[in-house]
């Protein structure tokens, strides 16, 4: 499948495959070169001021993702495993004005060689939440109006499992 | 109705289980009464007031008060939570995965340009 899809495993988890016609070793290195994960990182007319990523586990990953109206959107994280160039698992915190975690997702991302494209999971999940992390979604999130049409969307496309 | 601390979790829980996601489906088309909510599932009605019963307390649905019908309508502000994060993360990484893939197509467009491709495989227009 070219595009993400949403499926209701889990709790919640979101899970997007991806096929890129490249070699893995080209795509596990676009995931953890901070030179180039600068590039690609966040959403469309987003740019990246600070991106550090220490790639073995256990090492920090801190961004700044910047906005097209400027707004700063700082960013924490841990690698919990980073197994070259199959599997990368990391936790993500986004941080509050006063630098506190708002809520934590753990993200699990694996490469599988398909001829000589690669085939990527993207598995990603709540972990931990906050009342304050709802508004800051919000906050970034275009029409409610929209959201709940995409939820209604999900809920009818996955009735039962 | 006061939010907890970890809202979101305890909606996501109850959103976790395929006949709670299939009742709320339902009310999404407009309220019903538990017998007509039980009716597709072959399902006790006490189980099925169980679900109810999570998903009230999730604070996802509410029910009348009129005598023994007690509709039950969906609530919004739950979802609103959970559409935004769906919304929020769907958004986040396929645009994320787009600039990547970019990135990777105009990276071996380089390479081959400098004599190092191996990949002549024609690339999809």
């Amino acid at each position: 499948m070219a595009t993400g899809s949403i499926t209701p495993e889990e709790e919640h988890e979101l899970v997007l495959t991806r096929v890129f016609d490249a070699p893995r070793k080209l795509v596990f290195k676009a995931w953890t070169d901070p030179k180039i994960v600068a590039q690609w990182w966040g959403p469309h007319h987003f740019t990246n001021p600070v991106c550090e990523l220490d790639a073995r586990p256990g090492g920090a990953i801190r961004i700044h993702m910047r906005g097209p109206d400027g707004t700063i959107y700082p960013m924490t994280g841990t690698y919990q495993e980073i197994v070259e160039p199959e599997r990368i698992v990391f936790t993500s915190a986004a941080l509050d004005a006063a630098g506190n975690p708002m809520f934590e997702m753990l993200t699990t991302v694996t490469f599988a060689e398909q001829d000589r494209k690669t085939k990527q999971i993207l598995r990603t999940r709540v972990i931990k939440s906050t009342a304050e992390a709802p508004r800051y979604l919000a906050g970034m999130e275009a029409g409610w109006t929209q959201s709940l049409q995409r939820l209604t969307a999900y809920l009818g496309a996955h009735p039962k499992e | 109705m006061p939010l907890a601390a970890d809202h979101l979790s305890t909606t996501l829980a109850a959103l976790s289980d395929p006949t709670r996601r299939a009742i709320l489906s339902r009310l999404a088309g407009g309220e019903a009464t538990v017998t007509e909510l039980a009716a597709p599932f072959a399902m006790s009605m006490p189980a099925v007031s169980r679900h109810l019963r999570v998903l009230e307390h999730a604070g996802l649905i509410t029910r009348g008060r009129e005598a023994q019908w007690r509709p039950c309508r969906i609530a919004a502000a739950p979802l609103k939570e959970v559409a935004d994060w769906l919304a929020h993360y769907q958004r986040f990484w396929t645009e994320s995965l787009d600039r990547l893939d970019e990135y990777l197509r105009d990276a071996q467009k380089e390479e081959k340009k400098y004599g190092h491709g191996k990949h002549h495989a024609r690339r999809r227009a």
